[in-house]
């Protein structure tokens, strides 16, 4: 059962070739698949790492954008406040003075209006009373109390009538 | 029964050769090439099939010849690889009816044996000379008789160690078989002795590339 022979020799022989079959025909191969996988789970990795980096790059980017955005924003909306507040305020100031301004025509119109009114009067006055005097006159101009009625009524005229009017 | 233990010899240039241990290594061998080609036909980045049971067996050897033998074993890894597919299909060859482990030949296991323990040496000279030859006669130097006792007895365990295991269970499943004309009790044992053996199969395979690696990873390790 136990017996050492050629076949030994043999056998080592026939596992030699096995070995340089199996080793060129699988090892290297397999050995090379297993290589290039690990390097492609490594580029991947490596990979989606970069990209990883890459888009928190961008959203910081965006992130930083977007907040110079809005305070531009807020800028302009303070701005365009601002110079509202002013507008209306030149624009308040100056119907103001408009307003003054017309206040002040009118005032020296109806000045103007008054005084015209008052010379007018005075004139019609004047001629109603010559008219008047005439009719007088012309019915009683010897008559002494007449004279003195004319007096009184001019007298009268001058106290009363002017009084309100000035 | 008769025929355990009997081997068919023929005479070849003089020397004597066990012909049925030769076919079954050849089938053996034929088998773990033919595994290999269609593990190899069209390799993916995605493996599939007999792919996915090459690579799980190199890439498990890579880890352990890196733990035993460091980096610098790598390049005995195309050897490794070969021993465990090897060692197994010759193993398991055994279990199939009218077939025979090459392995249940002395003249295998010694040899598979003596050609690790002669690679061994010649890395060990190889790679640390001087430092190889001292430490046999470490811690001091009549140690040289233990250590000389261990290295011849590293060759000899690996050898009947498998040898004794892969026979034993073949003469088993034989034996098995004749114990009851009960059919019953003739398949149920059988059934469990092959199931274990299997087990053992794979096992052994496993023990002699492990201790193969062991002795080479003293040699090669850094």
């Amino acid at each position: 059962m136990i017996e050492i022979n050629a076949t030994m020799v043999a056998q080592v022989v026939n596992f030699l070739i096995l070995a340089a079959i199996l080793r060129a025909l699988a090892y290297k191969p397999v050995a090379k698949m297993l290589k290039q996988r690990s390097d492609k789970i490594q580029d991947a990795i490596n990979k989606a790492d970069a990209d990883k980096k890459a888009a928190e790059e961008t959203l910081s980017q965006y992130k930083s954008q977007l907040a110079d955005a809005q305070k531009r924003a807020q800028e302009i909306v303070d701005k365009a406040e601002i110079t509202a507040r002013q507008e209306r305020e030149a624009l308040v100031a100056e119907t103001k003075k408009e307003i003054e301004r017309l206040k002040q025509n009118a005032q020296v119109e109806i000045q103007n209006e008054r005084n015209r009114a008052f010379e007018q009067m005075q004139k019609e006055i004047v001629t109603l009373s010559l008219a008047a005097a005439e009719k007088v006159v012309a019915k009683n101009l010897t008559s002494k109390e007449n004279d003195k009625l004319v007096s009184d009524f001019i007298a009268g005229l001058n106290e009363d009538m002017f009084n309100g009017v000035k | 029964m008769e025929h355990i233990g009997v081997r068919e010899t023929v005479q070849f240039m003089g020397l004597t050769f066990n012909i049925e241990t030769l076919e079954m290594t050849w089938l053996a061998m034929g088998i773990t090439i033919v595994i290999s080609c269609l593990a190899v036909r069209s390799l993916k980045v995605i493996p599939s099939g007999w792919q996915n049971f090459l690579e799980i067996i190199v890439e498990w050897l890579h880890k352990q010849i890196e733990g035993m033998m460091g980096k610098r074993g790598m390049f005995l890894a195309p050897f490794i690889v070969s021993l465990f597919l090897f060692l197994l299909t010759s193993n398991l060859l055994g279990l199939i009816p009218f077939f025979v482990s090459p392995t249940n030949d002395l003249n295998t296991t010694l040899g598979l044996a003596l050609l690790v323990v002669c690679m061994v040496h010649f890395f060990g000279l190889y790679f640390k000379r001087g430092h190889y030859i001292a430490h046999f006669f470490q811690p001091i130097a009549p140690f040289v008789i233990i250590n000389a006792i261990e290295e011849i007895a590293k060759p000899i365990t690996l050898a009947f160690r498998l040898f004794g295991n892969i026979l034993a269970g073949e003469i088993l499943i034989i034996v098995l078989l004749h114990l009851t004309e009960n059919p019953f009790w003739l398949s149920l044992p059988s059934v469990a002795w092959l199931g274990f053996s299997i087990f053992i199969s794979c096992v052994h395979a496993v023990i002699f590339t492990m201790l193969s690696m062991a002795y080479l990873g003293n040699a090669v390790k850094e």
